[in-house]
């Protein structure tokens, strides 16, 4: 699989972690789940810290719509990222009825890794459907990792989900989180703009000049934007232990990670179309 | 009794959902440039707002009736009224602002009305518009796909006593599901029952039959789990 469109490969500012922005399929998927994991099991965890997870679970989701659609679904590249965002929402209402089954500890220091329940639950189902998808007795897709492309594609759902939920209704407690996050209508925004962060980005570069560093830039922009709106969401309810301080830490930490990525992008963008050459208009015959 | 109603119930829906897609006129990207037959958009945009519309209207009248068929064929209305709109729009814009003729790109004669179509279709395109069988069609479909969606919100309103929100966001997460899976099968574009790809309908119902079902297992464990009562 060729990671980037072209010979030309910008020098990238590593991200951290010693790795350079970004690591191939593997690694992203790989550290990405990780990383969603660790957060999404410590529900006691300040938002700006579960927005690091969400961001890093919508990256690894739009990576793999990327990979997924790329080879071309026939029905444009948003149907993957809305599917995803589907089988999230079933997935993110499993996790959290399993919650409070496989729990320890209280308060702040709670670890809830029951909610991984419903991770798996739509890593199957994902799963399921890729198989089904690509088979060539049923749908016939003949997309190759269509399969792991909508296994990863229901577990980076359903964190994300899972990340967002916590950060509104500051707990993963089932009653809680159906009191704060969803009857109240939170849920639908959540749906919506994580959806964009997984889908936008490649149906907004893809093209002959498409490259992959420059693709999931957006999807971290637009997770900054979801941090923002969560962070007012989170500002205006006040419901963690960690009071409106949480909420406005996670509004600018959203307004930082928007503004830092999108200015990149657009500098790369423009360094990048500076080398394509205009042909002028197909000439007439005098 | 009720663990079976909700998964039939959300079985029900997810089938009925990816029935509706396949008879939709989905033009896609060509449909834009007015080189092919259906509405100039994707397959789940359509069917999702659709089963929007759809919701609403079932949400509105389930706060006042608890009968299953009522709060049912009011969400098919719903999604009937949106997709008649639609098709209706986009015929008015194909016929006056692009000045084309709506005609089936895939049949030479309308099987419902018996018009003639082939003179009509401009050579090198796959029709134009939304043509009468198409725009029946697109109200069986429309029709079929509300009545999914609602079905499966009422059954998790009343069966799973989950929240009109999250009943009705659940409902819409499993129904996309099913609606984008069935437009896989027909790889982005169809014009309605009379296109050859509807007879690919059966692989459709099966995925689709695995996915919900599957999904109205979990939906009953959330419930089952989450003491939402009801349903031990």
């Amino acid at each position: 699989m060729t990671v980037g469109g072209g010979p030309v490969e910008e020098e990238k500012k590593p991200e951290g972690e010693g790795f350079t922005f970004p690591p191939d399929v593997a690694q992203l998927g790989l550290i990405s789940a990780v990383i969603a994991i660790v957060i999404v099991i410590f529900p006691g965890l300040p938002a700006i810290i579960k927005a690091v997870g969400v961001i890093f679970a919508l990256l690894w989701g739009a990576d793999s719509v990327r990979k997924t659609s790329k080879y071309g679904l026939g029905t444009g590249v948003p149907s993957i990222g809305v599917l995803a965002m589907g089988y999230g929402i079933v997935g993110a209402l499993v996790g959290i009825a399993f919650g409070k089954y496989v729990s320890i500890g209280t308060g702040l220091l709670q670890v809830q890794p029951g909610v991984l329940v419903g991770v798996i639950a739509m890593a199957i189902v994902g799963l399921i459907s890729g198989v089904l998808s690509n088979s060539e007795k049923v749908i016939g897709m003949k997309i190759p990792g269509l399969e792991r492309g909508m296994m990863e594609l229901g577990m980076a759902g359903t964190l994300a989900m899972l990340l967002q939920l916590s950060i509104v209704a500051g707990s993963l407690n089932f009653d809680v989180v159906i009191d704060k996050a969803i009857s109240n209508g939170f849920i639908a925004v959540m749906f919506v703009l994580s959806m964009m962060a997984m889908f936008h980005p490649y149906n907004a570069c893809l093209g002959p000049d498409e490259r992959r560093p420059r693709t999931l830039m957006v999807s971290v922009e637009i997770s900054g934007l979801l941090c923002v709106i969560l962070g007012i969401a989170l500002a205006a309810t006040s419901t963690s232990a960690w009071g409106v301080a949480n909420g406005v830490l996670l509004m600018i930490f959203g307004a930082f990670v928007w503004g830092y990525f999108f200015v990149k992008f657009v500098r790369t963008a423009m360094r990048e179309a500076y080398s394509v050459v205009g042909t002028g208009l197909i000439k007439t015959i005098e | 009794m009720e663990p079976i109603l909700l998964i039939v119930c959300v079985l029900a829906g997810g089938v009925l959902a990816s029935l509706g897609v396949h008879l939709l006129p989905v033009g896609g990207a060509p449909a834009a440039m007015g080189t092919a037959t259906g509405v100039a958009t994707g397959t789940v945009m359509l069917m999702l707002g659709a089963a929007m519309c759809g919701l609403f209207t079932a949400a509105s009248v389930a706060t006042f009736s608890g009968c299953i068929l009522i709060v049912s064929l009011s969400g098919a209305v719903g999604s009937w009224l949106m997709m008649g709109v639609t098709m209706l729009m986009a015929n008015l814009l194909y016929v006056f602002g692009t000045g084309i003729v709506p005609v089936s790109g895939r049949v030479d004669v309308d099987p419902i009305t018996g018009e003639s179509q082939k003179e009509y279709k401009t050579p090198q395109c796959d029709g134009h518009g939304v043509p009468n069988v198409s725009y029946i069609s697109g109200m069986i479909g429309a029709l079929l796909g509300g009545f999914g969606g609602a079905i499966m919100y009422f059954a998790l309103l009343n069966y799973a006593n989950f929240e009109p929100t999250m009943a009705g966001v659940a409902a819409m997460g499993i129904f996309v599901s099913n609606a984008i899976i069935a437009a896989y099968n027909i790889g982005g574009t169809i014009e309605g029952f009379q296109d050859p790809k509807f007879k690919r309908l059966p692989k459709a119902l099966l995925t689709c039959g695995v996915i919900s079902l599957l999904c109205g297992v979990l939906v009953w464990v959330v419930a089952d789990l989450g003491g939402l009562g009801g349903v031990m």
